[in-house]
């Protein structure tokens, strides 16, 4: 093996956890909020910015919160308010809904690990 | 981004180096690695739709996105209209065909009405009747026929003694040609209980006759899948039914659906004791001893209603129901959290969790 040589597969292997973390991690870089109102265009979030954001439904207008790397309902004119106690989303995939007032709020990451949830 | 830099880096070397010739072939071996790794990551289209009173998420591979989103945009209506036909207690089809059977009439139904009843009349006489579509009064007693039931108190064990005494089932129906009529007018059909993997079958057809064969419809949490994503298929995660996570993970296999019926999906409080809404038509009450029931099966009808009869027919009695309705794939979470499986179901997932202190339970 030459210097050259050495130096590539040196390189190979340095790239290889980097890669690994690239293409099969469960990586929560470039996560985003995704938002949807039966009422609206849909609304995508960054993650890591903190914002408090009202939203136009089927009955009224929700609050969603982000805040460190979080999501919430705060308030929504829906009955049950299933919405607000389903609390904080912080990982990939996970969702709150308030299907009375139709709007969803979801946490997406980049790579998932499931194409489906069954439950 | 990064994987660019790294490369410009090796080429510096190679530039700059006495042996750069030699090494070019590593550098692009390098940069096919990069390619590959961005190829393996198939497009799948998906999106998420408000249908059957919960969310639809629609996933499709293989297509155009135009296509794709022609497609989602058809079985989102053809699954509305499903949904409003056959709504248990908005006006609708339905509550209009229960009319006319509580007036001891007889009502002619098209071909989707008759196709969606016999359904219903052979998957109860399977589950020999512990899937019981024609208990809809049964389930309306309960305060189920509302969006959200309010925390008020269970209905009376007299009330509740009067419904199942009444016998309701499937079997004192009969389609004659397209004619219904019951020899019961206790009978009021609901058919909640296999409608959602009805209307997913729908879909799954509709799919196909638009050219689309790999796909996933998931209705809020219970779904076909077809096809794959590129030579990859489907990979499904099943929901813990006690924590928050996947409890277990699985490969579709072609056409298959996979349904779960869950003592968590609806419910109401009262003193603090909770009452789920899947009703055992035998007591008349919520049934006892099972937190959960996963069913792998090609048709999501089937599907759906096994994993409600299994459900009721509880820890003791499930192989039996699931091996009357012809299901060869069921996971039962017992109350105690104790995992019955078959043997063929063990042999298809995959737990995501070290399950070595959970107590399973597996059968031929």
């Amino acid at each position: 093996m030459t210097r050259a040589d050495k130096i590539v597969v040196a390189l190979a292997l340095l790239l290889l956890p980097f890669m690994y973390i690239e293409f099969w991690g469960n990586s929560s870089q470039g996560e985003v909020v995704q938002v949807r109102s039966v009422n609206s265009e849909g609304i995508t979030l960054p993650l890591d910015q903190d914002k408090q954001l009202e939203i136009a439904g089927a009955l009224g207008s929700s609050l969603i919160e982000i805040k460190d790397r979080q999501v919430r309902f705060i308030d929504s004119p829906c009955q049950g308010k299933q919405c607000i106690t389903t609390g904080w989303l912080q990982k990939n995939g996970q969702l709150a809904a308030c299907l009375p007032n139709g709007i969803t709020v979801q946490i997406i990451g980049r790579d998932q690990r499931f194409d489906a949830v069954n439950f | 981004m990064a994987g660019i830099n790294a490369l410009r880096t090796i080429n510096h070397i190679f530039s700059s180096g006495h042996h750069g010739a030699q090494c070019a072939p590593y550098a692009v071996l390098c940069l096919i690695l990069f390619l590959t790794g961005c190829e393996q990551r198939p497009l799948v289209y998906q999106q998420q739709v408000l249908a059957l009173g919960t969310l639809v998420d629609i996933s499709i591979y293989g297509v155009d996105e135009q296509q794709a989103a022609k497609a989602v945009t058809a079985v989102t209506n053809s699954m509305e209209a499903i949904h409003h036909d056959w709504h248990a207690w908005q006006p609708s089809k339905l509550t209009y065909i229960n009319e006319q059977l509580a007036a001891g009439n007889s009502i002619s139904l098209n071909k989707e009405q008759q196709q969606l009843i016999q359904t219903g009349i052979s998957l109860a006489r399977q589950s020999k009747d512990l899937f019981n579509p024609a208990a809809g009064k049964l389930i309306a007693l309960w305060g189920f026929h509302s969006d959200e039931r309010p925390g008020t108190a269970p209905p009376s064990e007299t009330d509740i003694k009067v419904l199942v005494k009444a016998d309701a089932s499937m079997s004192k129906l009969t389609l004659d040609n397209n004619q219904l009529s019951t020899s019961n007018p206790e009978v009021m059909i609901d058919v909640g209980g296999y409608a959602k993997g009805y209307a997913v079958d729908q879909a799954i057809d509709e799919l196909r006759r638009m050219g689309i064969n790999n796909a996933i419809i998931n209705a809020g949490g219970d779904l076909r899948a077809i096809g794959a994503k590129n030579d990859r298929p489907w990979r499904i995660g099943i929901r813990h039914p006690r924590q928050a996570g996947v409890i277990a993970s699985l490969e579709t296999q072609g056409d298959e659906s996979v349904f779960t019926s869950g003592d968590y999906e609806r419910y109401f409080e009262f003193n603090g004791q909770r009452f789920h809404h899947i009703i055992d038509p035998r007591s008349g009450r919520p049934a006892q001893g099972t937190s959960s029931v996963t069913i792998i099966h090609r048709d999501a009808s089937t599907a759906d209603a096994a994993a409600t009869a299994v459900f009721i027919a509880g820890p003791k009695q499930w192989r039996e129901t699931a091996r009357a309705m012809g299901i060869k794939e069921v996971m039962l979470i017992d109350a105690t959290g104790t995992i019955h499986m078959t043997e063929a179901m063990s042999q298809r997932i995959h737990f995501e969790f070290d399950n070595k202190t959970t107590k399973t339970i597996i059968v031929p």
